[in-house]
């Protein structure tokens, strides 16, 4: 009974589970309003970012790039930084932020971005729009350090302290979410309603999920401000969901403005959104109410109609972001059932000395294999060549062939999850997070025994 | 033809000249956008790269290879699972794609040790595969690795592995469009000549420019081969790698995407005496057309007539009853390139629409000669458009539905315009004559959609028709249509089912036998 911790063994990788860092800090920066980030780089870098985000949200996000061509690789191209500020500014009147996202071209190039923002700021943005704020922001996500995990934290963290700034104290909690869906955000806004904490949400991001409107309104858009950017330093604490999506920030926030931080865990399944409310509860003071401990009830409920008759020792094999894949390890083991094999994407080494990891390394009682660096080659091939033998496969749309080719049946879960309808809608996170996910891994595992002919009847008299 | 001036775009004068309107009886090699210059940074173009105008678009939707990505992971990762060029191999090249996942270490020593490594490992990761592409990307194309010589070592090691490599990084161009002419050029100079084909029929042909979108390839190699011609290759969707290496051996070229893949059946003429036939697989006529040239070509238009006769009984009833209820409905034509010349008077002539514009992200002046040349007067012609232009358009043209790409569509979508996913297909394949009703199917149903209809309805302000539970789309299309029309026991909707393409790899080839036997 042992859980192991490896490497990938090959050294390249066969159907990624992350793209790279300017994704991740693209996403970020469709979290604010009134923001619109441009990407230093080739195009691709933003026209498959933009597909990838209108995959998985059916939305459409604004992000615009620096259009490196030929001549900018050869001689630089920071004056094309100088110029897509400039005519990003004359045609969208309402930006006020922008920041300029570094990739793997212009980093190797060496072109300082950093040096043109200050250029900018004392001339272009000086000489032509001295009557408008205007926020330029260096982000340095080159492609070939860290993964798209990254990129968000990277930029999060540029973000914050860009704009934090010491005044009065807010009395308000920093809620830094983490890479999620508008469904886990509305989630959180309930939580924190029913305590009654009044919090910044970074990024809030429900305005994703947008409507169409008779008179052609809808848009979908950051709405976090300025102004919430700025007063995070003036918070009580600051709460930090996901460890490596935001925790930079938070330890920033700690060491820059000594707001107190809480980083993790991820309220996934009952016992982590105990752990996240405890929290709320240690930086506010604010009491747990009789709401919260029905709606967590009515959780358990629906949990315990499941649990033993259909979920229990069923194994599964979870990829994805790694804060979410504990997260989801975790939550699997309280509903007795068996992760054995979780998959990382990128090669960050701090992921084994998680204080999450080596606590299933201690604590878990079957065979269970933590890959990092992984891809989703290291899934298949333990399905088809190493007996594996899983019940269920939690990850995003990315590895739906590996599901669909083994006969394995898959929860989309995570980002992106293109193959499912309004996902985003759906929380992972909190209490109603917990039945969700539980009760799409039962209904999964329904059509697959239905299908598949697996005792099928039973399901009669439930 | 005057240029088009967007207001949203007064203040970067370097788009004035992009965009025209095709004027009444203007001359119109007058006046035409210009097409295929730099991007202006920051107008939020549609343009992709370079990189992967070679390998997502041309390069992967060849199925038997291991197409792997010399960079950072994202390249790999973000041009993956975004397209619908399916293969009859199980779909091996769109489920697998391949990174040497280079790091900043690679970056400052090299990372062609990785690469190496890379090549040996996913060989070994699928054996049966003995074929593989690399492409360069931004990253490795400037640390200068030479992958050509990286490429030719393994081969060198392992004699039957072959190995194609396309240095295309993203930024080798305005657009997707540099990487289309890289690739071209790079596997007539590398590739072609080195496979000498079994030749088993006296027509043969190499189909060119087609990625088999949703199985449009193999639509159309069915035609040819009803026909008793021999495809040597696909260049490239559904296409063999080794097949790929013997185009030398063909009589005629076949051409379908011109933007894309002209480049090589030039080099092909130019080296081997090829002759080009462009053709075009979309609409009942210019595929009739298209059929009667290549059988004309061979001596064999008898052949061709009689799939004409067969296919156009079978399908026109279908697609004139969606005439009939498309007739005058607007049309914004936006894909990427060749579409918008493919398409621009077919669409008029045999379902109705009306083209009010028509865009080409990485088209060239070519292309949009022979776009505005073919489209209507008074449509709204832009190169390189960006997204406010792109709005500014809809909001003064009104269409009633716009073909364009995915997100572009959630664009549309929140104005209240329909979208029909052009590059991708909604319920493809659009090409051969079924397909060309399946498109009709499609626009059809964008238009007619009650929930369109009901998006409309502001319930704060405005009555609400609360008599009906529920609208049909012929409740709306049919209400103007004459009794005789309507009731028309001549047209019918379209019949086929949801999968046209699996069928057709099942079908026996008559003329293939006979000459199949001759050999």
């Amino acid at each position: 009974m042992t859980c192991e911790v490896i490497q990938k063994g090959r050294s390249g990788v066969i159907n990624p589970i992350f793209t790279c860092q300017p994704a991740g800090a693209q996403y970020a920066s469709i979290g604010i309003k009134d923001c619109i980030g441009i990407v230093h780089g080739g195009q691709g870098c933003v026209m498959f970012v933009r597909l990838l985000f209108s995959q998985h949200f059916k939305e459409n996000f604004l992000i615009a790039s620096s259009s490196v061509h030929e001549d900018g690789a050869v001689f630089g191209a920071l004056n094309r930084v100088e110029e897509a500020v400039d005519v990003l500014l004359m045609r969208y009147p309402d930006v006020k932020v922008v920041p300029i996202i570094t990739t793997c071209s212009t980093e190797v190039i060496g072109d300082d971005v950093d040096g043109v923002i200050l250029k900018l700021n004392r001339g272009l943005l000086q000489e032509k729009y001295a009557d408008r704020e205007v926020h330029l922001i260096a982000v340095h996500a080159p492609s070939f350090v860290g993964s798209q995990v990254s990129g968000y934290d990277v930029a999060v963290e540029a973000f914050v302290s860009h704009f934090a700034k010491k005044s009065e104290p807010s009395g308000k909690l920093n809620l830094i979410t983490g890479w999620v869906n508008p469904g886990d955000v509305t989630v959180l806004k309930q939580l924190l309603a029913e305590m009654q904490v009044d919090a910044t949400v970074l990024f809030e991001i429900e305005s994703f999920d947008s409507p169409i409107m008779p008179d052609k309104s809808g848009e979908s858009h950051g709405s976090t401000t300025i102004e919430d950017l700025t007063g995070t330093a003036n918070a009580i604490g600051t709460l930090a969901l996901n460890r490596y999506e935001g925790g930079r920030a938070a330890r920033y926030l700690e060491n820059e403005f000594g707001i107190p931080s809480i980083i993790g865990p991820t309220p996934i399944g009952i016992r982590n959104t105990d752990t996240f409310l405890h929290n709320v509860k240690a930086l506010t003071g604010k009491p747990i109410p009789q709401s919260l401990v029905r709606e967590r009830g009515k959780a358990i409920d629906a949990l315990a109609d499941l649990v033993h008759m259909f979920l229990a020792e069923k194994r599964v094999a979870i990829y994805g972001h790694p804060d979410l894949v504990i997260g989801l390890a975790e939550f699997c083991i309280d509903l007795e059932m068996k992760p054995v094999l979780l998959l990382l994407g990128d090669d960050n080494t701090t992921y084994k000395n998680d204080p999450r990891i080596k606590a299933l390394q201690s604590g878990v009682d079957f065979e269970m294999e933590i890959v990092l660096n992984a891809d989703l080659m290291e899934l298949e091939d333990r399905i088809k060549n190493k007996e594996l033998n899983l019940d269920l496969i939690l990850g995003h749309s990315k590895g739906r062939f590996v599901a669909i080719d083994n006969n394995v049946p898959m929860v989309r879960v995570g980002f992106p999850t293109y193959d499912r309808a309004g996902l985003h809608r759906h929380p992972v996170v909190g209490y109603a997070g917990a039945i969700w996910l539980a009760e799409e891994m039962a209904n999964t595992l329904f059509t697959d025994m239905e299908y598949k002919k697996n005792k099928e009847w039973i399901l009669n008299v439930w | 033809m005057p240029f088009h001036e967007f207001n949203c775009s007064t203040c970067i004068p370097e788009r004035r000249e992009h965009a025209v309107v095709k004027g009444p009886g203007e001359d119109l090699t007058s006046a035409l956008p210009l097409g295929y210059l730099n991007t202006i940074p920051g107008s939020i173009s549609e343009r992709g790269c370079a990189y992967c105008g070679a390998k997502h678009v041309i390069g992967t939707p060849m199925k038997d290879v291991i197409h792997l990505s010399h960079g950072p992971v994202g390249c790999t990762y973000d041009t993956w699972q975004t397209k619908r060029y399916i293969s009859d191999n199980d779909n091996f090249q769109l489920k697998n794609t391949f990174a040497s996942d280079v790091k900043e270490k690679h970056i400052v020593f090299g990372a062609e040790g990785l690469l190496k490594k890379n090549i040996i490992e996913a060989f070994q990761a699928f054996p049966e595969i003995k074929r593989m592409t690399i492409y360069s990307t931004c990253a490795t194309a400037l640390i200068g690795d030479d992958i050509g010589a990286i490429a030719q070592e393994v081969m060198e090691e392992m004699p039957d592995v072959d190995i194609f490599v396309c240095n295309s990084p993203g930024f080798a161009g305005p657009s997707q469009s540099g990487g289309h002419h890289k690739i071209n050029i790079a596997w007539v100079n590398n590739k072609v000549g080195t496979v000498e084909p079994k030749i088993t029929s006296d027509y043969v042909i190499n189909y060119v420019g087609e990625y088999n979108i949703q199985g449009d390839q193999e639509v159309m190699i069915d035609y040819f081969k009803r026909m008793g011609i021999q495809v040597l290759s696909t260049f490239t969707g559904n296409g063999s790698y080794d097949d790929l290496r013997a185009m030398h051996r063909a009589h005629l070229n076949v051409l379908e995407c011109a933007r894309s893949a002209e480049y090589i059946c030039n080099e092909l003429r130019v080296r081997y005496g090829i002759p080009r036939l462009d053709i075009d697989g979309f609409g009942f006529e210019p595929l009739s057309a298209s059929l009667r040239k290549i059988g004309l070509f061979f001596g064999i238009e008898d052949r061709a007539q009689a799939i004409i006769d067969a296919e156009t009984a079978r399908w026109k009833p279908e697609l004139d009853w969606y005439k009939e209820r498309l007739k005058g409905k607007k049309v914004c034509l936006w894909p990427g390139g060749s579409k918008l010349w493919h398409w621009a008077n077919v669409i008029h002539e045999e379902m109705g629409v009306e083209v009010v514009s028509l865009y080409t992200k990485f088209g060239h002046q070519g292309d949009m000669e022979k776009g505005i040349a073919r489209c209507e007067q008074g449509a709204l012609a832009i190169d390189d458009p960006n997204e406010l232009e792109g709005l500014e358009a809809m909001e003064k043209l009104k269409p009633d539905v716009i073909f364009t790409g995915k997100r572009p569509g959630e664009v549309a979508k929140k104005i209240r315009v329909p979208y029909l996913n052009a590059h991708a297909y909604h319920n493809g394949p659009y090409k051969g004559y079924e397909g060309w009703v399946r498109f009709a199917r499609d626009i059809y149903n964008a238009i007619y959609s009650p929930i369109h209809q009901l998006s409309a309805l502001d319930i704060s302000k405005d009555e609400i028709p609360a008599d009906k539970g529920f609208i049909t789309r012929r409740m709306l299309s049919d209400i103007h249509l004459t009794p005789e029309i309507r009731d028309s026991s001549e047209m019918r909707q379209y019949t086929g089912g949801y999968d046209s393409v699996s069928p057709l790899r099942e079908r026996d080839y008559p003329y293939m036998n006979e000459s199949k036997a001759l050999v």
